[in-house]
């Protein structure tokens, strides 16, 4: 167990300068010119190459991210807090610490101070959402696969297509139209601020309610497939034909093996949950994860672009791990090496 | 006897006035500027045209008291307003607290705001800047003199790179050669005053601004948004806590987020009636600024776009605003470029289009027709010309003589925000192919295309309101000015411009802006459609809203009723 870990630990250490380093080198690609856009549009070209060239954004792609990788590991110092820039930027922390991500271009404040806010409101938003998600698809998952074919399999299989299909932006617009139009319910932008006279739970309701039916209704139907598919296992049918209640067939023996497969479902949907809602966020101008990381890539903000996607690969694989370790846990006979 | 009766040009506006040879618009506007109170030229104005005295209402006395106003907004990057570049993002913010020696209202007239008045000599090269002696900094502090200098003198300093240069470079700077060799060897050169007594201190309230050149427009350049008064002691950064002579006091702000501003007591001016002032980002989505109006989330919008403007109009409790710009999206070529190189090509694209069917397509007919010339009816040096209109068969016969006569093919590089430009490129594209002109639309991030803007052959580039045509003309069309996207170099047209912004004389000035429109048109780089009005929603409970054409707010105006 302690060996799988520690490899598991290793890989994840060796997938994370790879992928920063294929970021880094994917961004070199994507056209704009981060001097410009610090600058702002109307700045005169003459001020925008001064400030590329003290940037150094015209040194190889390998010393940049060398440069990036020493800031981060607190060896050298950010060279946007030079103060010869001009820019008036400055890092509470110091210029050097372990864990500093730079400095954001396009929030002109230290990466640190912008992600983790960012990072702890779409982690509430998915978090409830998880919570609901969860119970929610099991529940309907089981209850359609159970019986396969009946009236109720398919009303359940039917709604989980309808809300599945149905895409984040078109069931906001929906639900916004009804409940904050329509009936004046519930709040129309979830900016996370008490002062409009509304709740920080009110401004919860709808991007929450927005990914449960987008997400359940896909979840469900894998839960589904997998209890019918159980449903049918010889195990089930004797367990059945020897008497035993059909609840406890259900509960004992049919559940516990039809998790498996929908298990490491439902953990990558909180990658999803994570670093995928963009569109809810941008949708309720929620203040999340989502929206800031395509905010920088749309701005080319190297710095915070990195550190975004470092934390998504750190959830992707510890859900990995997560998942893997589940597996472990209700199937003891698989052996993962 | 009083200054203005002193300034013969203020008898020569009253008497061209008189005269009918301007309009009571450009009356108000030149007499102001000439330091003409603006009571007393409303009033003058009254009695020429027999029309009643009718000064722009501000009917404070009733406002209600208290109460926080929530506007939507995007939350920019506030912290050094000599460099704003958004104009009404990041300087409606600052506005509240740093003010502004003068105010161009939305009438385009011009009032002393921080100053008491000008003078002006009559050859329009020295003026004199009257500082209001009841400003009161935050601190209690009167505004001097020193403070008013310090900030002219920072914003005409190259190095902090405000585009006040852009506008002042005229009349108070020189260029000169560093000394120092670019990479390509040539001589690197710069800005400075152009005489060490350019802005000369008069007293503790007085300053003076020796110009080397006559110039009109000196108080409508003190109101251009990057010339906030910000207190020395800041050292050109606004954050909360800034020292101001504002109504409020910013207490919080998080970029991309929020600002949070706060009445304060002891404002020199009328006001405030609000307890504060809350601006929140309300991101990319369109829909997301309509979802927060439906919900009450916030009182109102910076400014609308037209994608909006069906759903805010079915809003419940909402008052529209709305006034005519000089605010366009010009479909410019780069005249260096093949086939835009030939004037008979450019005036084809011009022929081949209906500007107002553009107008109802792109701007759901908010807006006005463009003619073409960059010089809009709301602005006041505006010359009307002979109609312009779509002529398919005369575009062809350009495009024929210009050796083209099966058209051509070329693409058009366009920002995607905001989302009219590109309702507005395609309909152009739409009308172009009758001609045989086939362009292909690329629609571009709104950041990517700022990269290029002054680079692509063919573009579309949107071009905020300014209170004069000849600001816009000066800014983007002058032989080499740093804005000049389009390479655009004309002599006669550089002579006639350079006349017209320091002519008084409004009969000689008409007849300048008329050719300055004339030749845009026949041998000018853009094709211009539309002038948007500019829009936006309010709350009906919230009072003293007034739409300027830059979307500027004036917090200490506004009222919220309970």
């Amino acid at each position: 167990m302690a060996s799988f870990l520690l490899k598991r630990l290793v890989g994840l250490a060796l997938t994370l300068v790879a992928a920063s380093f294929l970021v880094f080198s994917v961004t070199e690609f994507s056209p704009g010119n981060v001097a410009r856009k610090t600058l702002g549009p109307y700045a005169l070209q003459e001020q925008v190459d001064l400030l590329y060239k003290r940037l150094h954004l015209d040194d190889p792609l390998l010393v940049r991210y060398a440069r990036w990788l020493g800031v981060l590991v607190g060896a050298i110092d950010d060279p946007l807090q030079d103060p010869v820039l001009k820019l008036n930027f400055e890092d509470p922390r110091g210029k050097r610490y372990f864990g500093n991500f730079g400095y954001s271009t396009l929030f002109k404040s230290p990466v640190n101070d912008v992600l983790w806010d960012r990072v702890e409101h779409t982690a509430l938003l998915a978090g409830i959402a998880f919570a609901l998600i969860v119970p929610l698809s099991l529940l309907a998952g089981i209850l359609a696969g159970m019986r396969e074919g009946s009236r109720l399999d398919r009303a359940i299989s039917f709604l989980g297509i309808v809300f599945t299909s149905i895409p984040e932006f078109a069931s906001g617009v929906f639900l916004t139209a009804i409940f904050v139009v329509g009936l004046a319910w519930l709040p129309g932008t979830s900016p996370m601020e008490r002062g409009a006279g509304w709740s920080l739970a009110a401004q919860l309701v709808l991007p929450v309610t927005v990914l449960v039916l987008y997400d359940s209704g896909y979840v469900a139907r894998m839960v589904r497939g997998s209890m019918a598919e159980v449903m049918n296992k010889p195990y089930v049918r004797t367990a059945i034909l020897k008497g035993l209640p059909r609840r406890e067939v259900i509960i004992r023996h049919a559940v516990r093996n039809a998790m498996i497969a929908p298990f490491t479902v439902i953990l990558l949907q909180i990658n999803f949950l994570i670093s995928g809602v963009v569109v809810t966020e941008m949708v309720f101008a929620y203040p999340g994860f989502g929206r800031m990381l395509l905010e920088a890539s749309l701005f080319g903000d190297i710095s915070l672009i990195e550190a975004a996607t470092l934390i998504a690969l750190i959830v992707a694989m510890t859900t990995q791990l997560l998942s893997d370790l589940g597996y472990m846990l209700l199937n003891p006979q698989i052996r993962l090496a | 006897m009083s200054e203005e009766k002193r300034n013969p040009n203020v008898e020569l506006v009253k008497s061209q006035f008189v005269e009918g040879k301007m309009d009571r618009r450009e009356f108000l506007r030149l007499a102001t500027l000439m330091g003409l109170s603006a009571s007393a030229a409303y009033a003058f104005a009254g009695k020429v045209t027999g029309e009643g005295f009718i000064a722009p209402a501000r009917a404070q006395g009733a406002m209600p008291k208290g109460g926080v106003l929530r506007i939507g907004s995007r939350i920019k990057d506030i912290k050094s307003p000599h460099t704003y570049s958004w104009g009404a993002w990041d300087s409606n913010i600052s506005r509240q607290v740093c003010e502004y020696l003068t105010l161009t209202d939305e009438k385009n007239v011009t009032h002393p705001y921080l100053l008491e008045k000008w003078d002006a000599s009559p050859d329009l090269k020295t003026w004199t800047l009257h500082i209001r002696r009841k400003v009161k900094w935050r601190d209690g502090k009167p505004l001097t003199a020193d403070e008013v200098i310090w900030n002219l003198k920072q914003c005409l300093d190259p190095a902090v790179g405000s585009s006040v240069i852009g506008l002042m470079k005229g009349y108070l700077l020189e260029e000169y050669d560093t000394g120092q060799k670019d990479e390509k060897g040539n001589a690197k050169k710069s800005t400075r005053l152009w005489d060490a007594n350019a802005i000369q201190k008069v007293d503790d309230f007085t300053v003076r601004l020796n110009c080397k050149a006559p110039q009109v427009a000196v108080p409508e350049h003190l109101f251009h948004y990057p010339l906030a008064i910000l207190h020395p002691d800041d050292k050109g950064v606004f954050q909360a806590g800034a020292m101001g002579t504002g109504a409020f006091e910013l207490t919080g702000y998080e970029l991309g987020k929020k600002a949070v501003l706060k009445a304060r007591k002891g404002y020199w001016g009328d006001g405030p009636h609000l307890d504060g002032i809350e601006f929140s980002d309300m991101g990319d989505d369109p829909s997301a600024a309509i979802s927060a109006m439906a919900s009450k989330q916030v009182h109102g919008l910076v400014g609308a776009d037209p994608v909006q403007y069906d759903a805010l109009k079915a809003l419940k409790g909402v008052e529209m605003y709305q006034v005519a710009t000089a605010e366009t999206a010009v479909l410019r070529v780069k005249v260096s470029e093949k086939p835009f190189n030939d004037p008979r090509v450019r005036k084809a694209l011009r022929l081949a289009v209906d500007s107002k069917k553009i107008v109802e397509v792109a701007l759901r007919g908010l807006g006005l027709p463009g003619e073409h010339h960059h010089v809009a009816q709301a602005q006041p040096d505006y010359a009307k010309l002979k109609p312009m209109p779509r002529d398919v068969a005369a575009a062809k016969k350009l495009l024929a003589e210009a050796g083209l006569p099966n058209g051509f093919d070329t693409e058009i590089f366009v920002p995607k925000d905001p989302p009219w430009n590109g309702a507005e490129s395609q309909a152009a594209i739409e009308q172009w192919k009758e001609a045989g002109i086939r362009v292909k639309l690329s629609i571009m991030p709104g950041q990517e295309y700022w990269d290029v803007w002054t680079k692509v052959p063919f573009g579309c580039t949107i071009w905020y309101h300014r209170p004069l045509g000849v600001m816009l003309l000066g800014l983007a069309y002058r032989t080499g000015v740093p804005w000049n996207e389009t390479g655009f170099s004309n002599a006669e047209f550089d002579k006639v411009l350079g006349e017209a912004e320091g002519t008084l004389d409004v009969e000689k000035r008409k007849r300048l802006m008329a050719r300055l429109e004339e030749i845009m048109q026949e041998d000018g780089p853009i094709v211009q459609p539309l002038w948007r009005n500019n829009f936006t929603f309010y709350d009906r409970k919230v009072k003293g809203f007034t739409m300027h054409p830059t979307n500027y707010i004036f917090g200490n105006r506004l009222a919220l009723e309970a």
